[in-house]
């Protein structure tokens, strides 16, 4: 925002205004630009302009700042740092539906957590949902990056229909896909039994299996172009000479993709893949969809877990406790992640 | 304490609740909190006068609870209800009837709020959690009280019955739904929705003398409705072998959120008990646990392929299309749907291929469930009790409900004895009188859901453990899955309260039968 400076140099006689020069100690013929280096005026050396009265400029550029920041600040902190701790307070405290009171019991409900044989089974489908979806993703991704790169007019028309299903309302996607998986009239067992007979027909949402794999194909369908659009960026960075030295030393495809490419992209993969893992462990709208964690238990997730016991049964204390163990687990994996793959030799 | 079929011990039941309020407030006084919402709330007592007046002048000329209603409503004229109800089909009648209707006949303009009904527990005890005061008029779902009440959710209604109703229309509620309004000896609720799930079949696939004789000749029994089980598997199998792929001999929702109630009548039906009432352990791996999900997986095999998935439209689906000669047990819509829809909000509803060859039959083993249902009931949290009050007992009066269940789009389904014998509605279509006569003999004998603390749990727990065979489980193993998750629930709700709540739950009649 533009400032009128409170302190102008003093005028010159003559009419021009000049600066004081300062001497760097460059020799301006050295360098291939000329370039002029003026130092500020010192305020105090203005003898013909009194000192304003009242707050200093910085320290009402400070208060103007906190004013313009105070309204965003207090939404954080009403709709996040708040319920945070208020979930961290309740994590130590019974509190569920049938119960009129909330004693405080300790650490009661993380033990009872990491002895929930449901939750465990519940993280190990997360687990799995998050380590082979991004796997593909990463593969596809990189595969249509690399595709992609060298043809940029095609680039140019394919990569905004590509990215469409990242846009796509998780929840539309969900719709979507249970009606491709429903076993009597979805497209996928119709397209099936075009090629393996007309007795095929798996219930692909009514069993455990097939019904985290559909989970895991509709999350690489919809994620898929995140992490291409993420690659194809990263690669189109890479300088061309690299290329074109390797090209003169005989390198093939996979001597350029193993020794130039992923060790340019490295950082970048790193970071996809992290931001994807936290945001896949989230899974929670295809469980709603497709299956509600049944058969039985056998396709919760951590997500849906939480919500069943918070939001469904209201046992608002275990689900808090929960909630605390995962963000634990999720930040000493992460915390172990960067440091591994993405600080290099272990600095920042 | 009297256990007698068809007696309920509302004294008993009143000193169990009378006992839950003096041992809260002993843990809260302990703990230092005096929230006094869990403390059964003080009666209502601030009627506006006015409206009391204009109340009991309009019972005097009519007896008439709906006019009544509107009467003294006119008092509240200009204000504002928020009445939380199911949503989607359910909501059109707040929409396009009742609602334009009660605010052109008192002014008082109604608010309806749609949730999805898997959503309908959690956002009210939410919002009154929270104290938001966003609902007026809440839905409860009987089997959902005793939680409500917990939470010092529902309003005790009798000193609003008192100054507004003609009482004389409590006799008009069938008398299971009658119960179902009570808790603890207080009325906490009017009852609105008949939900007891009856048996649909093709009557022309039934009389065919073709059919009839191969049947018999087959299996060694007439082809009839079926009474039992076996029955109903043997014909379920004929008419699917029959089918050949392209119709089938029934169907039932499968689906996860909505098998457990068929678990549950089918259960109970062959002699099951949830809870072993001495010890409260769970019983559901008994022998008629064992028996209940074996049969019910063995008649998935003759079902549409794929029916683990399948919910009230799927069965709906292939019903209207003509492609089922059963519909094991669903709700009362079923039979006003398969004569013909022709309203808007029913477009989605196939064109019906059954209309006028549907015949109506309480379940085999002769007790239907009664399946949710709804009670309307005021939200403690209301600013509007009176007006919210007033809405209610104008929606729930013989006059206006009639007119409520009859609705084209309705998914509200009769449970007053004057329902039933409405000359007007048992005159809509050939069999109709069929129909409603087949509703309220199911209602006469039919099973409740689990009425204790932690039933959504319990019915979870229900619903997982059919899903889990479905899927691939053992029965044994499902079944050993379902009374692990029973037991943790009792235990931490506490056993000693839930045995106090089930011995009062097999007090009522419809918990189970002998």
């Amino acid at each position: 925002m533009w400032r009128r400076d409170p302190f102008p140099p003093p005028r010159r006689r003559g009419g021009t205004r000049a600066r004081p020069r300062v001497d760097t100690g460059v020799d301006p013929g050295e360098m291939d630009e000329t370039v002029e280096f003026v130092a500020a005026p010192d305020p105090m050396q203005r003898t013909n302009i009194s000192k304003p009265s009242g707050p200093s400029f910085s320290g009402r550029n400070r208060r103007d700042g906190w004013v313009l920041v105070f309204p965003a600040l207090l939404l954080i902190l009403a709709m996040g740092v708040y319920p945070l701790l208020y979930s961290l307070f309740l994590a130590f405290h019974q509190w569920d539906l049938q119960t009129p009171a909330t004693p405080f019991i300790g650490l009661d409900n993380f033990r009872a957590a990491l002895n929930d044989d449901r939750l465990w089974s519940a993280l190990k489908n997360t687990w799995v949902i998050v380590i082979v979806g991004i796997c593909f993703e990463f593969i596809i991704g990189l595969g249509l990056a690399l595709l992609l790169v060298d043809l940029p007019r095609l680039k140019r028309f394919v990569v905004p229909i590509f990215i469409l299903p990242v846009m796509m309302v998780p929840i539309v996607v969900g719709l979507t896909w249970r009606m491709l998986w429903d076993n009597q009239y979805g497209a996928i067992n119709h397209v099936l039994r075009m090629i393996f007979g007309d007795g095929l027909n798996i219930i692909w949402l009514g069993q455990t299996n097939t019904a985290i794999i559909a989970m895991i194909i509709t999350q690489i369908w919809q994620w898929t172009p995140f992490m291409f659009v993420v690659l194809l960026a990263a690669i189109s960075a890479v300088s061309p000479d690299l290329y074109e030295a390797a090209a003169l030393d005989g390198a093939n495809f996979w001597n350029t993709l193993k020794d130039i490419t992923l060790p340019s992209i490295r950082h970048i993969i790193a970071v996809a893949i992290l931001f994807r893992g936290l945001d896949a462990f989230k899974i929670f709208d295809l469980v709603y969809i497709f299956t509600q964690g049944s058969p039985g238990t056998t396709t919760e997730t951590a997500s849906w877990y939480i919500y069943r016991l918070g939001f469904q049964f209201f046992r608002m204390g275990y689900a808090s406790a929960i909630s605390y163990l995962i963000l634990i687990m999720l930040s000493i994996v992460a915390t172990i992640y960067v440091a591994a793959f993405i600080r290099e030799g272990g600095k920042a | 304490m009297s256990r007698e079929p068809g007696h309920w011990d509302k004294e008993a039941f009143a000193k169990l609740v009378q006992s839950r309020i003096d041992r809260r407030a002993l843990i809260k006084g302990t703990a230092g909190a005096a929230a006094g919402a869990f403390v059964a709330p003080p009666l209502f007592n601030a009627f506006t006068p006015s409206a009391v007046s204009a109340a009991q002048r309009a019972l005097q000329e009519t007896q008439d609870s709906a006019e009544a209603a509107v009467a003294a409503a006119q008092q509240f004229s200009g204000s504002t209800l928020n009445v939380v109800w199911e949503d989607a089909l359910q909501l059109e009648d707040q929409i396009n009837f009742s609602g334009p209707m009660w605010e052109e006949l008192t002014g008082i303009t109604i608010n309806p709020i749609g949730r999805p009904f898997p959503e309908l527990f959690s956002s009210q005890v939410a919002e009154h959690i929270g104290q938001t005061g966003a609902y007026d008029v809440l839905s409860v779902v009987p089997a959902w009280t005793a939680d409500f009440l917990a939470q010092g959710m529902l309003e005790p209604l009798q000193p609003f019955i008192d100054q507004y109703m003609n009482v004389a229309d409590l006799d008009d509620y069938h008398p299971l739904y009658r119960e179902m309004m009570n808790f603890g000896g207080q009325i906490y609720a009017l009852f609105d929705d008949g939900d007891t799930i009856i048996l649909y079949y093709r009557k022309d696939l039934f009389e065919d003398p073709a059919n009839m004789e191969e049947f018999e000749a087959a299996n060694g029994f007439p082809l009839a409705v079926p009474t039992t089980w076996d029955q109903y598997e043997a014909i379920q199998a004929y008419f699917t072998e029959k089918g050949g792929g392209e119709t089938w001999g029934g169907a039932s929702q499968r689906a996860p959120g909505q098998v457990y109630g068929w678990f549950s009548e089918e259960f109970r039906n062959r002699g099951g008990h949830f809870f072993n009432e001495e010890t409260m352990d769970a019983t559901l791996d008994s022998e008629a646990g064992m028996t209940t999900l074996s049969a019910m997986l063995e008649r998935n095999k003759t079902m549409p392929t794929g029916v683990e998935t399948w919910g009230f439209v799927e069965v709906l689906s292939a019903w209207m299309a003509g492609t089922l000669a059963m519909v094991g047990g669903t709700w009362p819509p079923y039979g006003r749907w398969s004569e013909g829809t022709t309203v808007e909000q029913l477009n989605w509803v196939p064109e019906t291929q059954v209309a006028g060859k549907v015949g109506y039959s309480i379940m085999p083993l002769g007790h239907s469930l009664h399946n949710a249902g709804f009670n309307l009931g005021i939200s403690t949290n209301s600013p509007n009790k009176e007006a919210a009050y007033l809405y209610s007992q104008w929606l729930t009066s013989p006059s206006i409900s009639l007119q409520r269940v009859m609705l084209p789009y309705a998914l509200r389904d009769p449970y007053r004895i004057s329902h039933y014998e409405s000359e007007e509605y048992r005159a809509r279509w050939g069999n109709a009188n069929e129909y409603l006569d087949t509703l309220r003999a199911a209602a006469d004998t039919c099973l409740l859901d689990i009425v204790m603390p932690g039933s959504n749990e319990y019915h979870v727990a229900l619903d997982n453990l059919v899903t889990a065979a479905q899927g691939g489980a053992s029965v044994e193993e499902a079944l050993a899955q379902g009374t692990t998750a029973f037991n943790e629930i009792t235990d931490r709700i506490g056993r000693e309260s839930q045995t106090e709540a089930y011995q009062q739950f097999i007090a009522l009649k419809g918990a189970y039968y002998e």
